[in-house]
């Protein structure tokens, strides 16, 4: 007993000692990040392969790309590249590159490396995340500041996918045997944090990078992010002042969060994520009928359905279907369409003259007498999503339809989803620079897939002749007069045929602490949105954001 | 030694047989992991991406007997392949990540929780009745009876949060340098004791009354009437008799929970963001990450399998009957 004893007075005197430790105060100029949420961190700074696999910001703030989109501009604007021009046939697209950017080892940036990016990605059909090869024939360094696209057709909403490429420096990845396993766990990149200076299984640390070439850029010394396995830990740490900047769901955020310290405390919630839809699968009858599809909208109480599923944090979608990322796009006519607004009686009389009329039992059939039962598929595990879907199978209980919701586990639910194998569904949209993306994965007959084969979007299976040959003039013009034409005549279409059913917007959810650093973007200053998820807007941020004290 | 090589092929069996099973159920599950990855961007990533991450994990789509034999050559040899959740991070070095930690936390906390629960047990049937036996087995039972989550929410929240005795989060401070300093040393500790408690705590009751309960039923035999008609001292009596005899149901019941360790922690992780591989283990079933999951159920496995081996070396030498049967 005794040295059993010996060893545990001293393990209990050890631990006293390490009890009694103060906290060490917070290196100086150190921003504290939570995007991710992981148990632990592996090490894995791939910029160039689509999958979770890397850390952030790898591919925007290690690396970045030739011109950054912003949602809350509406517009693109210059960088490691400083403009770009179409030819005359818009086939070439040829982007002038910024002078004097230099790699975090020292070596000069120059068109090379950006044609080099691309033929990786031309090599490597997995790199390829925006497909940019279904419509470039070639790509070729013209001097060492300008690189030519070739096109094998024209199609301008290529440009948003060309400027978005993290670009990598072409001597290192020359050396790498296979670019789609590696993890690059020394990145060489332009960004402005792309030293690694820490890393472990529960933190790692970003350092400045030594060449940066935005002189006096970043003013934060070093990024730190720590390992959160859930929301509710990250989301303790935030509201303990642990973390400066986060992008979580943080429920009641103004009385959890931004009232502990009103002054310092910040949440911006705008609504730039993906709208939420209900999915009508249109291969089915009644479903294929649009008087059904509007009946189903017009049935549903949005407004309570976005105060239960998303806290009123977010507003009920219009007829366009749009989220404020495209408010310079949407026609408020369309946008005012009756389809989308709570109507009960109207939704009754669609119904009715679609077919669906009331049995003595006061449930509505389908045309032939045979019983319509509707089950609405969800994801087990994602409360907003099943929340929204009780109040919507509530909704349409109300008008004599025999609603249900289902939950599936999450691939259980996608592989229904993406095979059509479904009736209604709750799911996300698509989305890109402009609304084309948005309404191509909505109307073109070119993403339908028949049933039984794997579609990765347009899971209602709809295609629309009209819009094909608008979203196809859409492509060859680069006017902007001329798009926003072409966009509010495919907005008209969108909201004639009802393809799928618009619940709510998603906000971007985003929290920041200005204790330690000023200049995070807000609802009064909004030059990149607050989300670090939203991405390439974290180069902004991260290279706007000032220590309170020098370092 | 005959019946220790016959137990040692029983296991190797038991090896194959498990690992077949490891190969089969994840791909009788729905879905691919390439789907599941480009899912959890909701729609942030293009379509076409879809395509891409297809090609990367094209290997997936051969028969089901190549993939099988590829499967077994690939563990013989400890490559692993590449986790789809972490891609292209190999397997071993995410199963690395929490590894370690998982085995020191839950390690540890079984081995004190069987250690001083038995003893515990001991004690309370030796004096059946006193206050150990009236009021800490029932207390300890009520303890472990509260859903787990909840006991670590609750002391988390007393002792991390309210007095701040101990850090909410995470196996050692992020920035204390890791290395074998005594300051490292003593950080760990700290973070350990919360996590490593609030798991002791859960199970100790039931160490507790199982070995009471078999303590009573041994107390009652002729064999301790004997010992003690001899004259030997109680405590010997006690202990080398008793005990050791009672001792055995309780030993297979470490053996198995000591094979469990891997996989069981995910709430103390969780809870206490710990590193571990519980929560690799459920975001790899999240992620149809078939090779993670494989690697992790192949330690998991391995750690049954060689702890129930260790378990039964353990009861050949506490029971010398199993000796003449050998």
């Amino acid at each position: 007993m005794r040295p059993a004893g010996l060893i545990a007075s001293t393990l209990f005197l050890l631990l006293c000692a390490a009890c009694s430790n103060e906290p060490r105060p917070r290196p100086p100029g150190t921003l504290f990040v939570s995007v991710e949420q992981q148990s632990a961190w592996v090490r894995n700074f791939n910029p160039l392969f689509p999958g979770a696999g890397s850390r952030w910001p790898t591919r925007a703030g290690v690396y970045e790309c030739l011109e950054l989109y912003t949602p809350s501009k509406g517009d693109f604007q210059p960088w490691l590249a400083t403009g770009h021009a179409w030819s005359e046939d818009r086939r070439t697209l040829r982007f002038t590159l910024r002078e004097g950017v230099r790699w975090s080892d020292g070596k000069a940036f120059t068109a090379e490396d950006v044609a080099y990016t691309f033929q990786l990605l031309r090599k490597h059909a997995a790199l390829d995340a925006g497909g940019v090869w279904r419509f470039l024939s070639d790509v070729r360094a013209e001097g060492p500041h300008t690189v030519a696209f070739q096109f094998s057709r024209t199609f301008i909403p290529g440009f948003g996918d060309l400027a978005a490429q993290p670009i990598v420096p072409r001597h290192i990845w020359e050396l790498v045997a296979d670019p789609v396993t590696f993890t690059n766990p020394n990145p060489v990149a332009t960004g402005p944090f792309t030293q690694v200076s820490v890393f472990r299984n529960q933190v790692y640390e970003l350092s400045r990078n030594p060449y940066y070439w935005q002189p006096g850029k970043p003013a934060v010394r070093a990024l730190r992010f720590l390992a959160f396995p859930t929301n509710d830990q990250a989301n303790l740490a935030l509201v303990e002042g642990e973390v400066d900047w986060a992008g979580n769901f943080v429920p009641a955020v103004d009385r959890t969060f931004v009232s502990k310290d009103p002054k310092h405390h910040a949440r911006w919630f705008p609504l730039f994520g993906s709208t939420v839809f209900l999915y009508p699968n249109t291969t089915q009858p009644p479903l294929n009928d649009v008087r059904v599809r509007k009946a189903l909208s017009m049935a549903l109480d949005r407004e309570r359905l976005v105060e239960i599923a998303m806290y009123g944090y977010t507003r009920p979608a219009d007829a366009t279907g749009l989220n404020d990322a495209y408010t310079g796009w949407r026609d408020a006519a369309v946008a005012d369409d009756a389809w989308v607004r709570h109507d009960a009686k109207e939704a009754a009389r669609l119904l009715d003259e679609a077919g669906l009329t009331r049995g003595p039992d006061g449930l509505r059939r389908q045309a032939d007498g045979s019983p319509l039962t509707l089950d609405i598929e969800v994801v087990g595990g994602w409360s907003d999503w099943v929340r929204a879907g009780q109040v919507v199978a509530r909704d349409l209980r109300k008008l004599g339809l025999q609603a249900q919701l289902r939950t599936y586990e999450f691939s259980a639910w996608q592989a229904r989803l993406q095979k059509g194998e479904f009736q209604l569904a709750i799911s996300w949209s698509l989305d890109g620079p402009t609304p084309y993306t948005f309404y191509k994965w909505m109307l073109s007959s070119a993403t339908v897939r028949p049933v039984g084969e794997v579609a990765p979007a347009n899971w209602q299976r709809y295609g629309d002749k009209e819009t094909d040959a608008l979203l196809e003039r859409f492509e060859v013009t680069d006017s902007r007069e001329e798009q926003q034409a072409l966009m509010a005549q495919v907005q008209r279409r969108f909201s004639e045929t009802a393809p799928a059913i618009p619940l709510f917007p998603n906000p971007s959810w985003g929290e920041s602490n200005s204790k330690r650093f000023t200049g995070f973007p807000t609802e009064a200053n909004p030059y990149a949105r607050l989300s670090p998820h939203a991405e390439p807007d974290s180069l902004l941020v991260l290279t706007a954001l000032v220590p309170r004290e020098a370092p | 030694m005959r019946y220790v090589l016959r137990r040692l092929g029983f296991y190797l069996l038991a090896a194959w047989a498990s690992l077949t099973m490891n190969f089969v159920i994840p791909r009788l599950a729905p879905g691919d992991p390439a789907t599941a990855m480009f899912a959890r961007f909701e729609g942030r990533i293009s379509p076409e991406a879809l395509v891409a991450l297809k090609t990367a994990f094209g290997f997936t789509d051969a028969p089901w007997h190549v993939q099988y034999f590829t499967y077994l050559k690939h563990l013989l040899t400890g490559d692993f392949g590449l986790s789809y959740a972490y891609y292209p991070s190999p397997v071993t070095e995410v199963i690395g990540t929490g590894l370690l930690w998982t085995l020191g936390l839950a390690g540890c906390a079984v081995i004190i929780s069987f250690a001083v629960g038995t003893m515990l047990g001991v004690l309370a049937a030796w004096n059946r009745g006193g206050w150990l036996d009236s009021a800490l087995a029932p207390a300890l039972a009520f303890l472990g009876a509260f859903p787990y989550f909840w006991l670590a929410m609750l002391a988390l929240y007393l002792f991390g949060f309210g007095l701040g005795w101990f850090p909410l989060r995470h196996a050692y401070s992020h920035d204390v340098e890791p290395g074998a300093t005594l300051t490292f040393i003593a950080d760990v500790g700290r973070h350990a004791v919360l996590p490593a408690a609030s798991i002791v705590v859960a199970t100790l009751g039931g160490w507790m009354l199982s070995m009471r309960n078999t303590m009573v039923a041994v107390l009652g035999t002729d064999t301790l009437r004997l010992a003690h008609a001899k004259g030997l001292p109680p405590r010997q009596v006690m202990l080398r008799y008793a005990a050791r005899n009672a001792l055995l149901p309780n030993v297979t019941g470490f053996g198995m929970a000591l094979g469990f360790v891997l996989s069981g922690s995910l709430l103390t992780e969780i809870v206490f963001s710990y590193p571990g591989t519980g929560y690799l283990l459920i975001l790899a079933v999240r992620n149809q990450d078939y090779p993670l999951m494989q690697g992790l159920f192949l330690v998991i496995t391995l750690a049954v399998l060689a702890a129930n081996f260790a378990v039964d070396l353990l009861c050949l030498w506490l029971d010398p009957r199993t000796r003449a049967h050998a």
